[in-house]
């Protein structure tokens, strides 16, 4: 590996593209959709992209980013929203405050993270197919719980009013779930890049048998992360219902393969391939835009999903291979 | 030598191999007769795996002639040697453990029609070919994890001759098997002999090098220094051929007092591994622990970093007891380890110098649970410097380091915890002998500031050179422990490989 003078430019160039081929890919769709959508670039949309598209998958990816920076993954994410939206929601509509509806919903979430965790370092099953259990355990449960997946419209003033106070309020002009949001990255990204929690978390995903050596209690910190993502996603789950004002069962797992997309497309800003918080919320922001512009400019919902692959097929292939041609 | 040309199998001249400053082998010659076992002998670094692995087509020499039955080969790959007829039964490239005899016997030859694999045709002829050689009645549909070690390495022999092997390498086939089955794997070699089948033998194990072998083959320092017929030469001249008189300046010498005893250890125990081990080491001092594979000496090692829970016994450190169940607990008790698989265990790869060098001790480092990069970064820096770390900066990845320098920022690592004893778990293979002479420079150092100093090693130059004593182990129990003039290669050789059964050397 040199960084001598003898490197063309060329090569230096293909090394710029490589490291910076998710912003480069965000310029250029930024671009196209404003040439080709009037509507794209106007104040009004770019808010209704990051109210309605943004916060709440960045919340779940956010979680997410914790689970994979460990070496784990969560595919329960989505049962974590769901539960939490499913006790919100319940609690107020059996005459509950919304201060014990959220606290319940959270409450909720957390068990999901919790199971994960035991599943996960008392009886060693593999995070992948743990978290994949508990998915199919969730979902029926919902199921069970809902006579068979019937939703919860909740419209009488008292819950409007409990929504409302969540979704619909702002602080200096800023929506609440923004705030949110902004509030939820700057612990995340302080957690992961500036603690020590962070730093075995760090270490455990980039070799766990180094982490185990030199002391760390691993089981422990991998149950924090697990819990951790757990109670992210609960976090959307309430954003969720209080944006709906209702809980529709199973609507969760929309979250889980965008914030598993967004959080890889965001690993290509680091050179090793470590997910960051930054390189997360740039992720979620791309896979944003892109189904926002593909809907303004006419495109069938059913081609969105397309257009997403695509793009973060391009972006990684982009950043692998032109990284491994630069070295 | 009286053989007739026709009767040599394998013959290697003048084999030279360069790894960087390291020469691996030097003007190495190998010959193997047919129908004979050659036993290859020679301590850790003289040469005889690289040799193996040459004819094996692993690595490529500099230079050199490898003649295989009577044909000069030039370039070599392990598909072509197999061609050629010479098989390998490596020490811990294991078959694949959810296959069945059947299939594991004929992989990579599937019986077959194209690409339609017949696993019943394969279970049967298998069931033949260990009935044939073996006398054995091993039901081929088993799968191959559910077999004994001796089991699978006599379906790794069928393979082989499966395939019409005439020259059949096992590099330690021994260590991991009980006496019984030693004694019927000699059984299946001396009949393979008989057949006409030339066998080499690889092992640590004088004993059994006189018990099985028609001649010994001596390596030292990467060259060949003799040939001898084990029925007519000692086990102690072998042993004395295998060590090299010329220690020189390889070990720092050192004066140190001695202190109190920091790590007590007595009546320790682990079901099946060791019993019955007691040993101190004191503060400043160095000792050294030896053993064969599978002696227990690894496995005492990680009773004391909590890898693994004794079944019994006491660890102290100054005084106080440990309960070692975790390294998390060792850790937290001032026990510091450094692995001997670096890359699995003693360094991340993938994280910085820094990151690597503070990760046992952040919370020296950090105030209500964030880390102070600003403590971190002098304390790392200081190390670095200490330790001479050849790195561009600290924020370096540890995977662009050399490997000396990775095990720098391995012990690096417990100097940031400023651990009270060190175990180190062969701490200078795979690096190279610069590097090493640092790494003695530092456990001098070590020692020199009141730590107490663990040393496993199967470098029997280096415990010598490095070690006020040395505990050796042999098959389960502490076999005796070398110190002065009594601590010398030959002792411990003989030692660890039974050759004598030694008492507690004086001073």
């Amino acid at each position: 590996m040199s960084v001598s003078a003898n490197d063309s430019p060329k090569m230096n160039l293909r090394a710029f593209l490589a490291k910076y081929s998710v912003l480069i890919a965000f310029a250029a769709i930024v671009i196209f959709f404003a040439v080709a959508s009037p509507t794209f670039l106007t104040l009004a949309n770019l808010f209704n992209v990051l109210v309605n598209n943004v916060v709440m998958l960045a919340i779940v990816a956010l979680g997410l980013t914790i689970v994979i920076s460990s070496g784990g993954i969560d595919l329960s994410v989505g049962v974590s929203v769901d539960m939490a939206s499913m006790v919100f929601v319940m609690l107020l509509a059996a005459g509950y405050g919304g201060v014990a509806g959220v606290g319940g919903g959270l409450g909720a979430a957390l068990i999901v993270g919790i199971l994960n965790a035991i599943l996960i370092t008392r009886l060693n099953i593999s995070p992948f197919l743990a978290t994949l259990g508990v998915l199919f355990i969730g979902q029926s449960t919902q199921q069970l719980a809902t006579s068979g997946g019937q939703p919860i419209y909740l419209t009488s003033g008292y819950a409007a009013d409990q929504f409302n106070a969540i979704a619909r309020t702002a602080l200096f002009g800023v929506p609440t779930p923004v705030i949110v949001l902004v509030v939820v990255a700057v612990a995340v990204h302080v957690l992961l890049h500036r603690s020590v929690f962070g730093r075995y978390v760090q270490a455990m995903g980039a070799q766990p048998g180094v982490a185990w050596y030199s002391g760390i209690r691993v089981p422990r910190e991998l149950s924090l992360v697990h819990m951790l993502c757990a109670l992210l996603a609960g976090v959307t789950g309430i954003l969720l219902s209080a944006t709906v004002k209702s809980y529709v069962p199973l609507s969760g797992n929309a979250f889980l393969l965008d914030a598993i997309g967004a959080t890889f497309i965001g690993t290509t800003l680091s050179r090793e391939r470590k997910p960051s918080v930054i390189g997360t919320l740039l992720g979620v922001l791309l896979l944003a835009i892109v189904k926002n512009g593909l809907l303004l400019v006419g495109w069938n919902f059913y081609w969105q999903q397309v257009g997403i692959g695509v793009l973060v097929f391009l972006v990684l292939a982009a950043s692998f291979g032109l990284r491994r041609a630069s070295h | 030598m009286q053989t007739a040309k026709s009767e040599i199998a394998v013959s290697m001249t003048d084999i030279s191999k360069r790894f960087g400053p390291v020469r691996a082998l030097d003007n190495a010659n190998l010959e193997i007769e047919r129908g004979s076992i050659l036993g290859l002998v020679g301590q850790n670094g003289a040469g005889k795996s690289t040799i193996i692995k040459v004819l094996a087509g692993i690595i490529r020499p500099d230079s050199g002639t490898i003649v295989i039955n009577g044909e000069t080969v030039t370039s070599l790959s392990p598909p072509s040697v197999e061609k050629l007829g010479v098989h390998f039964i490596h020490q811990d490239r294991l078959l694949v453990p959810t296959a069945t005899v059947g299939e594991a016997v004929f992989l990579g030859h599937e019986i077959g029609l194209g690409p339609f694999v017949s696993r019943r045709a394969m279970e049967r002829k298998a069931a033949d070919l260990l009935k044939r050689f073996f006398g054995m009645e091993l039901p081929s549909g088993n799968l191959v994890k559910d077999l004994t070690t001796a089991q699978q390495k006599v379906v790794q022999i069928t393979r082989a001759l499966a395939q019409k092997a005439s020259v059949l390498v096992l590099d330690e086939p021994t260590a991991a098997l009980v006496k019984r089955e030693v004694d019927s794997l000699f059984d299946v070699l001396r009949r393979l002999r008989d057949d006409g089948i030339a066998v080499v033998f690889i092992s640590h194990y004088m004993q059994e090098i006189e018990k099985l072998c028609d001649r010994v083959t001596v390596m030292r320092n990467g060259t060949d220094v003799g040939t001898v017929d084990p029925r007519q030469t000692s086990i102690d001249e072998i042993i004395s051929m295998m060590i090299a008189r010329d220690v020189g300046e390889m070990f720092p010498k050192r004066s140190v007092t001695l202190g109190a005893p920091v790590l007590e250890v007595s009546n320790l125990r682990l079901g099946g591994s060791f019993e019955n081990v007691g040993f101190n080491v004191r503060a400043g001092e160095i000792v050294g622990l030896t053993g064969l594979l599978g002696s227990g000496a690894k496995e005492i090692v990680q009773c004391l970093f909590g890898l693994k829970t004794a079944d019994g016994g006491q660890v102290k450190v100054e005084g106080r007891e440990l309960s070692l169940s975790t390294p998390v607990k060792a850790v937290r008790d001032g026990i510091a380890m450094l692995p001997e698989d670096r890359r699995a265990h003693g360094v991340a790869l993938g994280l910085s110098v820094r990151e690597n060098i503070s990760l046992a001790s952040l919370r020296r480092y950090s105030r209500g649970g964030m880390v102070s990069r600003g403590l971190e970064n002098q304390a790392v820096d200081g190390l670095i410097k200490e330790l001479s770390i050849k790195t561009p900066h600290r924020d370096a990845l540890v995977r662009e380091l050399s490997g000396g320098n990775q095990q720098k920022v391995a012990i690096a690592k417990w100097l940031s915890c400023q651990s009270r004893v060190y175990v180190l778990d062969e701490p200078t293979v795979a690096v190279d002998v610069g590097a090493k002479v640092e790494i003695y420079n530092l456990l001098n150092r070590l020692a020199g500031e009141g730590a107490a100093i663990l040393l496993l090693s199967s470098d029997l130059l280096e415990l010598v050179g490095v070690c006020d004593r040395v505990l050796v182990v042999y098959r389960g129990k502490l076999a005796g422990t070398f110190s002065g003039a009594a601590m010398n290669s030959d002792a411990l050789l003989a030692a660890s490989s039974g050759a004598r059964t030694v008492k507690e050397a004086a001073a």
